[in-house]
C-alpha cells in the first residue's frame, strides 16, 4: 500500500497506468493497433514530438516560457534543408550547422530577457516573429526538395523490427536530459533558479547565465526536432512548427510539469508524449472526427494543470512545495 | 536561385519591352495564387514567358505568406495599388474572394480566374482551369479499372476545403464510384499541406490499410506523401492514381508503386491567361456567345486540358501538355474575343 | 517582470499632477511617440512605396486596420487585469461561424444573428474567465487549452465548411466607402474605443479592473470582487474578439473557418502588438485605449507599407518582431528614465 502511494506520487506512474490501459482498451478494441506498421508510424511521431516537448520542458523548468519553439524550429529545418541544396554540403555538417543557428536563437531569447527583465512571453512572441519572419524571407514560402537520399532513408528506415532509425537521436537526448536534470550541476542550477530564482541567486547560483543556458539548450532542441522532422517529410518545409505551440506544453504539462517552475520530469513527459500520440491515433483507427483531436488535447492540458494542482496542494515528503 | 531567376526574367522583360510592338505596353499582370504551393510554381515561368513573348510590362507571380484569405486579400490590394491592372487569381475562398474581386475591377482592373473559380457571379472575365471534377471522375475511373473484379473500397484525399475545387472532385469521385457500384470508404481533405498530409495519410493507413483496395488523391502534397508511403508498406495490394507531375509521383509510376497520374495544365494556364488579360486590356472583349464550359461553379469555364498518365507515357507528358497549351493558344482569340 | 506603474490608473496617460509636468509628460509619452512614429512611416512609404497614397490603398489600409485595432482591444481589456487571452481567435472565429449557421440554418434575420454571435462570445468568455478564477491557474495555460477546445468544437460542429450563403448587406457594408477614404467598420472601431476609454475612466466598473489588475489582494481588501470582475473582463474580450470576426466576415462576404489561422493563433501577434505598442502593462492595472488603437495602426501600416515595398513582401513578419521587441525596450528605458526624473 506504501509502494503504491508512494509510487502515486511520481510523475511518470499515473502517465505510464494511462498509457496501459488506453493501449489493452484500444487493442481489445481493434487488432490492428499494435501491427508493425502501426508501432512504426507512432513511433515516428514520437520521436519527433518528444523533441518539441523537451524543448518547452527546458524552460518550464526555469519557470518562463518559450513561444519561439515552433518558429526556431522552422528555421533550423530549412537551414538545414537549405544548406544542403544550396550550397551542397553534406548532411552531418548541414545537420550541425542547423543546430547551431537553434542554439544561437534560442541563446538570443535568453539573453533578451535577461538584459531586458522584460516577461519571456513577450520576448519569445517578438522572436517568433523574426525567426518566422527570417524563415520566409529567405524560402519565400517555398520549401527546398533537395533532400540527399541518405537523410530520406534516415527519416524512413528501419532500425530493429518497427522501430524506425529517427529514435535513435531522440532517446539519446531523453537519457542526456535525464542525466542532466539529476545529476549535473547545470540541471540542478535550472531547477533551483526555476523553483526561487531568489533563494538561488543568493546560494551563489548565477540566475543571468542559467537562464541563458536554459534558453540555449531550448533552442538545440527545437532545432533537432525540426531536422528530424525534414528526415521524416523528405523535404524542408516552411511550414514546419506551425503548429507546435499545443503541444510543446501539453506534453510537459500531463508529465506532472509545474508551470511555475521548479518541477519538471523528462521521463513523465516522455511519456506524456507517447500519451498524445496514442490517443491522436486511437481517433483515426475508430474513425472519429479527426477534428475533435484539438478538443482532446486541450481537454488533457486543463485535467492535466488541474490534476497538478491538487497534487502540489499535498504536502510531499521532501518534496518542494510548489502553489 | 529563385531571385536570380527573377531578376534575369525582369532584366529581360525591361529589355524587351522597349521594343514590346502593338502590346498594351502598360499591361502589369499579376499572377496570385491562394497561398504558397508546388503547382503554381509554373506560373512564376509561364508569366516570365508571356512578359517575353507578348510585350507585356510585366507578368509577376506574387505568392501570399500563407493559405488564408486575408493574405491573399491584403496582397490583392497591395498589388492594385502598386499599380497592376491585370489579374489571374486563384481564389482563396470561391465565395470570399468575390468581394476583392470586386473592387479590383470596380477600379479598373481585369480579372479572371485560374486553376481555381470565383462562384458566379463575380468580376472574373472567365475561369481557365482544369475541369477538376472530370479530371478526378477520369482518374478514379482509371482506378477502378486498374483495381480489376472484387471489392472495390476506394479511400480519397484531397486538398484545402477553402480550395474552390476540392468539392467539385468529392463529388466527381463519388459519381464514379456510384455508376462502378464501388464504395468511397473514406474522404480526407485539408490535407494539402507536407505536415498534416503526412501525419492524417500514414495515420489513416496504419489504421485501416486492410480495408482499403485503391486510393485516388486530387490533390499534389497528398499524391507524393500517399506515393511514398505505399512505398513504405511494400506489397498492400492496394492501387493508387494521383495527380499532378511531382518527381515523387512520376517516379512512383515508372517503378510500378502506383498506376498512373492525372496531369493538369499549369504553364498553359499562367501563359494563356497573361494572353488573354494582356488582350482584354487592349480592348478586346468577351463574346457573347463565346463556347464556355461550365462547372458547379461558374458557367464561364475554359478546360486547360487533363489527362492521364501512366507508365506507357510517363516520360512524353511534358510535350503533351505543351501541345495542348498551343492548341487553345491558337485559336484562342478567335474562339472567346472580340477584338476591334 | 516588468515593473508596477506607480501612477494612478487612468484610461489616457495624462498626469494627474500640475499642468507644468504634463505637457512634457505628453511629449515623452507612449502615444506621442507613436503618433510620431506613425508620421514618419507615411512619410518614409509615401516617398519610397509607388501609389502608397492612393484612395484606394488609404481605403483598405483603414478598413483592415480597424479590424486589427479591434482584436488589440480585445486582448487589451484581458491584460488589464494582469491576465492573457490566447482564445481571441478561436472565440471570433467561433462567433462568426455561429451568426452564419443562425443566418443559413437558423434562417434568422441577419441582426439577431450578430446578438446571438455576440452572446456566445460573451458566454466563451465567460467560460475562460469562470475556469481561471475557480482554479486559480494562470489564462495563460486556461486560454491556451480552451484555444485549443473552443476551435475544435467549432471545426467538428461546421465540418470546416465555409457559410457562403450570407445575405448581400454583409459584403456591401466591407466594401462601402465614407468620402472615399473611409471604411464603415473604422467607425465601428471608433464607437467601440470610445466605449471602452469611458468604461475605464467613468464607471465604477472600469475602476475595479485597473485595480484588480494593479494589485487583486488590495483591490480585495478594499471590498472590490476581483472574481467577479475577471470574469467580466474575459467576456468583454469574448465580445470584441466577436465584433472583430464579423468586421471580417463583411470583408470577406463569407464565414470562413480559417479566417484566424490554425486555433486562432494568426491572431495573437496583432492582439499582442497593439496593447503593448500602446503601453498597456502585461502586468496589468494600467490601460491605454488611445495607445492600443495607435499602435494597432501603426502596425497595419508597416505591415501595408513593406508589401508596398517589393522588397517587402516576405520580410513583414520579421519587422513586426523587430517592432514589438524595440517597443518594449523603449518602453522600459522610458519610464525607468520618467521614474528617475520622478526621484530627482
Amino acid at each position: 500500500m506504501m509502494q503504491i502511494s508512494r509510487l502515486s506520487r511520481t510523475d511518470w506512474f499515473g502517465p505510464l497506468l494511462a498509457i496501459l490501459i488506453a493501449v489493452t482498451l484500444i487493442q481489445s478494441f481493434s487488432s490492428t493497433f499494435l501491427s508493425a506498421f502501426n508501432i512504426q508510424i507512432l513511433l515516428l511521431a514520437i520521436a519527433v514530438n518528444a523533441l518539441v516537448a523537451y524543448s518547452q520542458m527546458i524552460i518550464i523548468a526555469i519557470g518562463q516560457m518559450n513561444l519561439s519553439v515552433g518558429a526556431i524550429g522552422g528555421l533550423a529545418a530549412i537551414s538545414f534543408a537549405g544548406a544542403m541544396e544550396v550550397w551542397g554540403l553534406p548532411a552531418p555538417l548541414a545537420a550541425i550547422f542547423a543546430l547551431v543557428v537553434g542554439t544561437v536563437c534560442g541563446m538570443v531569447n535568453g539573453i533578451l530577457i535577461r538584459i531586458t527583465g522584460i516577461s519571456a512571453f513577450v520576448i519569445t512572441l517578438a522572436t517568433l516573429s523574426i525567426y518566422k519572419g527570417i524563415n520566409l524571407g529567405i524560402t519565400e514560402a517555398q520549401p527546398f526538395y533537395g533532400i540527399p537520399d541518405s537523410v530520406k532513408a534516415f527519416g524512413s528506415a528501419l532500425l530493429i523490427g518497427p522501430i524506425p532509425w529517427l529514435v535513435v537521436p531522440t532517446l539519446m537526448t531523453t537519457l542526456a536530459l535525464w542525466v542532466m536534470l539529476r545529476r549535473l550541476p547545470i540541471g540542478r542550477f535550472i531547477l533551483a533558479v526555476g523553483s526561487n530564482d531568489h533563494a538561488a541567486a543568493l546560494s551563489g547560483i548565477s540566475v543571468g547565465v542559467t537562464v541563458v543556458a536554459a534558453h540555449a539548450i531550448s533552442g538545440l532542441l527545437a532545432a533537432m526536432a525540426g531536422v528530424l522532422i525534414v528526415a521524416r517529410l523528405q523535404i524542408g518545409q516552411p511550414s514546419i512548427g506551425d503548429d507546435w505551440l499545443i503541444l510543446s506544453f501539453a506534453a510537459p504539462v500531463i508529465g506532472g510539469a509545474v508551470l511555475a517552475g521548479g518541477h519538471v520530469s523528462t521521463m513523465a513527459t516522455l511519456l506524456g508524449v507517447v500519451i498524445v500520440a496514442i490517443i491522436t491515433q486511437a481517433l483515426v483507427l475508430f474513425s472519429i472526427d479527426p477534428f475533435l483531436v484539438q478538443v482532446v488535447l486541450g481537454a488533457m492540458i486543463l485535467a492535466a494543470v488541474g490534476l497538478n494542482r491538487l497534487r502540489s496542494r499535498q504536502p510531499l515528503k521532501g518534496g518542494i512545495q510548489n502553489g | 536561385m529563385r531571385k536570380s531567376f527573377k531578376t534575369i526574367a525582369l532584366a529581360g522583360i525591361c529589355g524587351v519591352a522597349a521594343v514590346a510592338a502593338q502590346a498594351a505596353d502598360d499591361s502589369q499582370i499579376a499572377m496570385v495564387p491562394g497561398g504558397p504551393h508546388p503547382y503554381f510554381a509554373a506560373w512564376e515561368q509561364a508569366g516570365a514567358d508571356a512578359a517575353r513573348d507578348f510585350g507585356l510590362a510585366a507578368a509577376d507571380y506574387r505568392v501570399p505568406q500563407r493559405w488564408e484569405l486575408s493574405q491573399q486579400n491584403q496582397l490583392l490590394e497591395s498589388l492594385l495599388s502598386q499599380g497592376y491592372n491585370g489579374f489571374m487569381i486563384f481564389p482563396g475562398d470561391p465565395v470570399g474572394a468575390v468581394s476583392t474581386a470586386e473592387e479590383l475591377s470596380e477600379n479598373g482592373a481585369q480579372v479572371i480566374a485560374g486553376a481555381g473559380c470565383f462562384k458566379d457571379p463575380s468580376p472574373a472575365a472567365f475561369c481557365l482551369g482544369t475541369d477538376t471534377g472530370n479530371s478526378a471522375y477520369l482518374g478514379t475511373k482509371q482506378l477502378l479499372a486498374a483495381m480489376g473484379d472484387g471489392e472495390k473500397r476506394i479511400a480519397h484525399f484531397t486538398g484545402f476545403l477553402v480550395d474552390p475545387n476540392t468539392q467539385l472532385r468529392i463529388d466527381a469521385v463519388q459519381k464514379a464510384a456510384d455508376e462502378a457500384g464501388a464504395t468511397v470508404v473514406q474522404v480526407i481533405a485539408d490535407i494539402d499541406a507536407p505536415e498534416p498530409a503526412e501525419e492524417k495519410i500514414n495515420a489513416y493507413l496504419a489504421a485501416h490499410a486492410g480495408e482499403v483496395d485503391g486510393i485516388i488523391t486530387t490533390a499534389w502534397v497528398p499524391a507524393v506523401v500517399a506515393a511514398n508511403a505505399l512505398r513504405k508498406m511494400g506489397d498492400s495490394g492496394i492501387h493508387m492514381v494521383g495527380i499532378d507531375h511531382d518527381e515523387v509521383v512520376l517516379a512512383a509510376i515508372k517503378d510500378g508503386t502506383i498506376d498512373g497520374t492525372m496531369i493538369q495544365n499549369p504553364y498553359g494556364q499562367g501563359y494563356i491567361g497573361a494572353f488573354a488579360l494582356d488582350k482584354l486590356r487592349s480592348g478586346c472583349t468577351i463574346k457573347a456567345d463565346a463556347p464556355f464550359g461550365a462547372n458547379a461553379l461558374t458557367n464561364k469555364f475554359i478546360d486547360s486540358g487533363t489527362s492521364f498518365v501512366d507508365a506507357s507515357n510517363v516520360d512524353g507528358y511534358i510535350d503533351a501538355m505543351r501541345a495542348e497549351t498551343d492548341r487553345i493558344l491558337a485559336d484562342f482569340e478567335a474562339t472567346y474575343l472580340t477584338c476591334s | 517582470m516588468s515593473v508596477k506603474d506607480l501612477s494612478p490608473p487612468s484610461g489616457l496617460t495624462l498626469s494627474a499632477y500640475g499642468a507644468g509636468l504634463s505637457r512634457s509628460r505628453f511629449f515623452l509619452s507612449n502615444e506621442f511617440g507613436l503618433i510620431l512614429l506613425i508620421a514618419v512611416f507615411v512619410l518614409v512609404f509615401a516617398l519610397t512605396a509607388r501609389g502608397f497614397l492612393s484612395p484606394f490603398n488609404l481605403f483598405s489600409l483603414g478598413r483592415n486596420a480597424a479590424v486589427n485595432i479591434m482584436i488589440g482591444l480585445s486582448m487589451m481589456t484581458v491584460i488589464v487585469t494582469g491576465g492573457l487571452n490566447l482564445a481571441v481567435g478561436a472565440i471570433g472565429v467561433s462567433v462568426a461561424m455561429a451568426c452564419g449557421w443562425m443566418i443559413e440554418v437558423l434562417g434568422l434575420p441577419w441582426p439577431i444573428a450578430i446578438l446571438g454571435g455576440l452572446a456566445l462570445g460573451a458566454a466563451l468568455g465567460f467560460i475562460n474567465g469562470w475556469t481561471v478564477v475557480r482554479t486559480g491557474l494562470h489564462s495563460f495555460i486556461i486560454t491556451l487549452a480552451t484555444m485549443s477546445i473552443f476551435f475544435g468544437v467549432m471545426i467538428f460542429l461546421t465540418r470546416a465548411e465555409a457559410f457562403r450563403e450570407l445575405p448581400d448587406v454583409f459584403s456591401a457594408f466591407g466594401k462601402m466607402k465614407i468620402a472615399t477614404y473611409f471604411s464603415p467598420l473604422l467607425l465601428v472601431t471608433l464607437a467601440c474605443a470610445l466605449a471602452l476609454t469611458w468604461l475605464y475612466r467613468f464607471t465604477v466598473t472600469g475602476r475595479e479592473m485597473l485595480a484588480a489588475g494593479a494589485s487583486p489582494a488590495a483591490a480585495e481588501l478594499s471590498g472590490i470582487r476581483v472574481g467577479r470582475v475577471i470574469v467580466l473582463c474575459h467576456m468583454l474580450s469574448g465580445v470584441l474578439a466577436g465584433v472583430a470576426a464579423l468586421m471580417l466576415v463583411t470583408r470577406n462576404g463569407a464565414a470562413i473557418p480559417s479566417m484566424a489561422g490554425q486555433l486562432g493563433q494568426d491572431w495573437l501577434l496583432p492582439a499582442f502588438l497593439g496593447p503593448v505598442l500602446g503601453g498597456t502593462l502585461l502586468a496589468g492595472g494600467k490601460v491605454s485605449v488611445l495607445g492600443t488603437v495607435l499602435g494597432a495602426f501603426l502596425v497595419t501600416l508597416l505591415s501595408s507599407g513593406l508589401l508596398m515595398l517589393q522588397v517587402g513582401a516576405f520580410w513583414v513578419q520579421t519587422f513586426l518582431g523587430l517592432m514589438l521587441l524595440t517597443a518594449v525596450l523603449l518602453d522600459k528605458a522610458r519610464r525607468s528614465y520618467l521614474a528617475r526624473r520622478n526621484l530627482a
